[in-house]
């Protein structure tokens, strides 16, 4: 049968009937794939639903302490999750803003990653916070990272008959993580947004700032890290946001033109390090 | 070979057998094939809210679920709700607070509103706005739909 | 939408303008392009497929040639639909040639395109993106021809069949520029 759902109890059932099935897609929660059928942008002869496959949804805490997010994990409990402290807060605070409540039911992670649509929440926040993401295929699984897995508009690293199995987060780091997003209505996908780690090591303090909605993947540059990283002076944060500015290429649509989101990039990075910083305790 | 897919699932607490093409949506089947039209096609993209039905005790979009995906499982929309003790304290406090004028949004309305009481038996208006988001409409401006469900929230105290 | 870009050709201007005037050679310019057939003098039929993430979109377009004045000008109109007027597209097009000195050529192209139904509904902003990068590749494409006289590869979608073949290349020293299009430009 080359038509139909079908749901494998395993991810080795799943892929086997992705490489059998080329024409099928996957479907997690739903919630950007029939969103998609809907608006006539997707017809799939077949579809392979994940939602018996056991391994996806779980969030397990590794030994060295960080955390392996199932695929499968519905947005609704990475917003009530408690355990992600000091730099995973990012994480938290960006699941909880995705949305609403409704619609945090039914997402999942693994669903909204493999979308890659440029106004998702969780990809500048998995960057931020320097997470990787596992995927499985036919000849076993693999980790990239995330600043390594969205790679165009509506565009990730997965080849076809691959699939995302789980989200893997480091150990929380001592510090802030944090997650602004700017959208015309609550809700809404991101216009703009700033996802911003700020880790207390000691006297050492180290800065990750990731910005979305602002081009095909989210965007994070070394050097404006580094900037943003120890004690920056007014300039040197200033340095940082017009770096990110003249490296963004944000589309031009009904949430915002290109222009006003370029001018939102260095406002809102400003405002997110300076939050961080009262977090984290630090004075200027 | 056939087009379509013999789904079995609950609604209302009845069990309903339909043949549906892959790609209908649930609120496709609860509207055109069952004739339960409390639940609206408002933007069927999962933004308005007009669609939210309850799908094994959780409020999901209509609109974004794929009946053949809900195999097994069990809906519960207005229409299976009106004797259900906090949907019919929410319908009166609606009622007297002037909560719905067109009432297009109002079945979506009531559905998350329940869902959110079933988390959340006192919330405050904060609660309301947040937990509520995901339900737009267009006539009351909002302000008397959080008062209706915090009042229907203190009658429902035991 | 606005589409416009300049581009800087090391070539004669009259010699760009019967570059950029040749069907065949578009189609092999505009990535995406999988078919073009000549109807008329004027009005051209082609096959344009662009790809947005995991969204293929088939686009059927007529070019209509409006106004020629040759060896600087060329306004057209391009009316078309993609998966059964699942979305529309119209766009009038401008393209100016200007010589910057005997032996270089500016061409400059601005297009005023709307995209409308499912395409322009849900995915305007980066198919704006899209055609804008296309604009791009096909003024590399264009350039690298005119300014090496290597034919850029046939697309592969282009069945060979309906192959369109490329004007005889011009001899250097020629100037005279063809004032009418000679009507039978693509072999069939």
């Amino acid at each position: 049968m080359n038509t139909g759902l079908f749901r494998p109890a395993s991810v080795a059932e799943a892929l086997a009937l992705l490489t059998r099935l080329p024409d099928a897609r996957i479907i997690a929660g739903g919630a950007s794939l029939v969103a998609m059928i809907n608006a006539r942008l997707a017809d799939p002869a077949a579809l392979v639903s994940l939602a018996r496959i056991e391994e996806l949804k779980d969030i397990t805490e590794a030994p060295g302490g960080g955390f392996r997010i199932g695929a499968m994990v519905r947005h609704r409990d990475l917003a009530a999750e408690t355990r992600f402290g000091g730099t995973l807060a990012v994480v938290q605070m960006a699941a909880a803003q995705i949305a609403n409540a409704t619609v945090r039911n039914m997402g999942t992670i693994g669903g909204a990653v493999a979308h890659a649509d440029p106004g998702l929440d969780y990809p500048p926040a998995l960057v931020a916070a320097d997470a990787k993401i596992e995927i499985a295929a036919a000849g076993g699984r693999r980790q990239l990272p995330a600043r390594e897995f969205f790679v165009d508009w509506y565009a990730t690293a997965l080849q076809p008959g691959e699939m995302v199995s789980a989200v893997h987060l480091p150990a929380a780091r001592p510090g802030a993580g944090l997650y602004h997003k700017f959208a015309r209505v609550s809700g809404d996908y991101a216009t703009v947004s700033v996802a911003l780690i700020m880790v207390r090591d000691g006297a050492a303090i180290l800065t990750r700032a990731a910005v979305g909605g602002c081009g095909p993947a989210p965007l994070m540059i070394d050097e404006a890290n580094r900037l943003l990283s120890g004690d920056p002076s007014a300039q040197d944060l200033c340095r940082a946001g017009d770096m990110l500015q003249a490296a963004a290429d944000p589309v031009d649509d009904v949430r915002g033109s290109a222009e006003y989101r370029r001018m939102l990039i260095p406002r809102m990075l400003a405002r997110a390090f300076d939050e961080a910083r009262a977090c984290t305790g630090a004075t200027r | 070979m056939s087009d379509t897919l013999h789904v079995k699932i609950k609604v209302n607490d009845s069990p309903v057998a339909l043949d549906v093409p892959l790609t209908e949506t649930l609120l496709t089947s609860l509207r055109d094939r069952l004739q339960l039209t409390g639940a609206k096609r408002g933007c069927n993209q999962g933004v308005c809210g007009a669609c939210t039905v309850m799908l094994d005790g959780v409020a999901v979009r209509a609109c974004l679920s794929l009946t053949a995906n809900c195999e097994g499982q069990s809906v519960l929309t207005i229409e299976g709700a009106v004797s259900d003790r906090a949907i019919v304290a929410l319908q009166d406090a609606f009622i007297e607070a002037a909560a719905l004028q067109c009432g297009f949004c109002t079945p979506g309305q009531l559905i998350a509103a329940r869902a959110l009481l079933e988390q959340n038996s006192n919330p405050t208006i904060e609660d309301v706005q947040k937990g509520m988001s995901g339900n737009l409409c267009r006539c009351t401006g909002y302000n008397k739909i959080i008062d209706a469900v915090r009042t229907a929230a203190q009658r429902l105290q035991p | 939408m606005r589409i416009e870009g300049n581009f800087d050709v090391a070539a004669a201007r009259d010699a760009v303008y019967r570059h950029i005037t040749d069907p065949g050679l578009i189609a092999r310019c505009v990535p995406g392009c999988e078919s073009i057939e000549q109807i008329s003098p004027t009005v051209y039929r082609a096959r344009v497929s662009i790809s947005v993430g995991g969204i293929k979109a088939r686009f059927n377009l007529v070019v209509e040639v409006t106004r020629e004045q040759p060896p600087g000008l060329v306004l057209s109109q391009t009316r078309g639909e993609e998966g059964s007027r699942a979305s529309v597209l119209a766009a009038d097009n401008e393209l100016t040639l200007v010589e910057l000195d005997p032996l270089t050529t500016r061409v400059s192209y601005a297009s005023e395109v709307s995209v409308t139904g499912r395409l322009g509904k849900f995915a305007l902003g980066v198919m704006k993106k899209k055609i804008g990068a296309m604009g791009q590749e096909f003024a590399d494409r264009l350039r690298e021809f005119v300014q090496t006289q290597a034919v850029p590869p046939q697309s592969p979608a282009l069945a060979p069949q309906r192959a369109v073949a490329l004007q005889a290349p011009l001899e250097a020293a020629s100037t005279a520029a063809p004032t009418a299009m000679p009507p039978d430009r693509i072999a069939s």
